[in-house]
């Protein structure tokens, strides 16, 4: 599990980011002392942090910086001033995002497991994914298992990976909606049942039928 | 300063002259004087006056002609004092200071409402970052507790967030000498930006969003331009038809020396007689006061924001068929050498 650290002084947001954190199997820790914050987050030594610019006693960008000087961790901005200024300015800093508040918690998440994922895909190379006794290369779009490959169209791709990634919990149509409209495919209610239902019907030819399961009013899972 | 005018305004001291010139000669004439002392005298007299009438108008001449003059050719005429040289005579003297004085307290004024315009543009600045917080937890607490809020609550804080921004980009467009940055930025990005916030709205509303070649980069301020197309785009779902294939397409097309975005939509579309006018401050047209209400400002300050960043907006409609927006980008060829 991934350990998220909180560094806002909004009460009210630190806590509901943290439930849809957790909601979403990380591990959230909320920075209480600002003062020495650059110590606590060394000894916390989180996977990401998500950095507000205004908080007390130390701007966020001076943080920033300062965190840059002793560590490596994946840092994602998150204020309320939109400005291309800022956003430049913190990237310059070294922050791997910048997202501005309000933001969709949906594209939160998405931006966070896309951080992360660099991170880690910088240190080992995890192209192919396995699901039970499926392999599923996502660079090549193709699910394999014994001598059988049947190849995935785009959308199929992230409907398939987003499932991967959030296995056993209820993913919503529209996480699966945000997941494919950030990847610039951009499908509309029809679509995305079609796609659903093609991807169901591949994973039945590859020997899995109903491992993708409907949840009404909810959404899908992925046993 | 015309000598006809100015010997007009100074007829009295001709007249003064010529009629102690008269008197003169009839006192001479009076006592006999000889005629050759009469001719001379008269003679010094008429040129002591005209010397005194030329040497004052030319002494003027230099510093009302400058004055008149500069006014006429710059563009700022507050600043033609500091064009003149002090005047050296004394009513030029007056003039000057009084100018000089008149300029000084209006430059002070002036100071004060920007001052007071700089400090309320703060304040917006500011008030816009502080209710984005409260937002931003109800749209978070609205994530979290499903059950208690649908989709309907998302809508809803969604118009809330576009007002607020709206406000922020007014302020920022209209009182900002320079709030940008402008830097190469690929349309791609920001057209999935304005996608995935509008994509609760779009879907609601049954509208395909259409994106096709736009993998160009440009040179703008990224944010301000995704605020222009969230305008355009909110207004194509905002007047939209009742038919079945509604959709918005978004292309881009490059040419030599520009790159066009293209905007366009299947909705009511505009009158002709309305459409001069959609750039309009406050102008709501007849779309605007039959459906939805309409505030008029979202187009004018879309324009105003490209005036800004240097890019032209234009927009062509079909009542009952289409609207189509286009963004025109310069392309910089000193900045692609600089590159």
């Amino acid at each position: 599990m991934e350990k998220i650290l909180i560094i806002e002084d909004d009460k009210n947001i630190c806590k509901e980011l943290k439930e849809l954190l957790i909601n979403n199997s990380y591990e959230a820790i909320i920075l209480e002392d600002f003062k020495n914050a650059l110590n606590k987050i060394l000894e916390i030594s989180p996977d990401l942090i998500l950095l507000d610019i205004n908080i007390p006693f130390i701007n966020g960008e001076v943080l920033l910086q300062n965190i840059r000087k002793k560590l490596d961790v994946p840092v994602i901005m998150v204020t309320s001033i939109n400005s291309e200024i800022d956003e430049a300015l913190s990237i310059s800093y070294g922050a791997d995002d910048y997202i501005t508040k309000p933001y969709n918690p949906n594209i939160l998440l998405l931006r966070i497991r896309a951080v992360l994922k660099r991170v880690k895909n910088y240190n080992i190379n995890i192209n192919e994914v396995t699901y039970k006794e499926l392999k599923f290369d996502i660079t090549k779009g193709m699910i394999k298992k014994d001598n059988l490959e049947i190849p995935l169209t785009k959308n199929e791709i992230i409907i398939f990976s987003y499932l991967l990634n959030n296995q056993n919990r209820i993913v919503s149509r529209d996480e699966l909606m945000t997941s494919l409209w950030d990847n610039a495919e951009y499908v509309n209610e029809n679509a995305l049942t079609v796609n659903i239902s093609r991807l169901r019907n591949k994973l039945k030819e590859i020997g899995y039928p109903e491992v993708i399961k409907t949840r009404k009013g909810m959404g899908y899972i992925l046993s | 300063m015309k000598l006809g005018l100015y010997f007009k305004d100074n007829f009295y001291k001709v007249l003064i002259f010529i009629i102690s010139y008269i008197i003169n000669l009839l006192v001479f004439l009076a006592f006999k004087v000889n005629k050759s002392v009469i001719i001379s005298s008269s003679f010094i007299y008429i040129i002591c006056f005209s010397l005194i009438f030329f040497i004052s108008y030319f002494r003027k001449k230099k510093f009302y002609t400058d004055l008149l003059l500069n006014i006429e050719s710059l563009d700022k005429a507050y600043l033609v004092l500091e064009t003149l040289t002090k005047p050296e005579f004394y009513e030029g003297e007056l003039v000057f200071k009084a100018l000089y004085e008149i300029n000084k307290s209006m430059s002070e004024n002036v100071n004060r409402i920007e001052s007071s315009l700089l400090d309320f543009k703060e304040y917006i600045e500011m008030w816009v970052h502080e209710i984005k917080i409260p937002l931003a937890t109800l749209i978070l607490f609205s994530n979290n507790h499903k059950d208690k809020f649908d989709k309907k609550t998302k809508l809803q804080l969604k118009r809330l967030e576009d007002y607020v921004d709206q406000v922020l980009y007014y302020t920022r467009c209209e009182n900002a000498p320079k709030d940008y940055l402008i830097k190469t930025t690929n349309l791609a990005k920001i057209i999935k930006n304005v996608g995935l916030k509008n994509m609760d709205y779009l879907l609601e509303n049954k509208i395909d969003y259409i994106v096709e070649n736009v993998n160009i980069s440009v040179l703008t301020d990224s944010k301000w331009l995704e605020f222009i197309l969230g305008q355009i785009v909110n207004n194509s779902i905002k007047y939209k038809r009742n038919i079945k294939n509604s959709y918005i397409k978004i292309k881009a097309i490059e040419e030599t020396c520009q790159i066009i975005l293209i905007i366009e939509d299947n909705g009511i579309g505009i009158k002709q007689s309305d459409l001069k006018q959609v750039f309009d401050k406050s102008f709501t047209g007849e779309n605007g006061r039959n459906g939805s209400k309409s505030t008029g400002m979202g187009l004018y300050i879309a324009k105003n924001m490209c005036n800004k960043l240097g890019h032209k907006i234009d927009i062509k409609s079909e009542e009952n068929k289409y609207t189509k927006v286009f963004i025109t980008f310069a392309k910089d060829k000193y900045y692609e050498v600089l590159k």
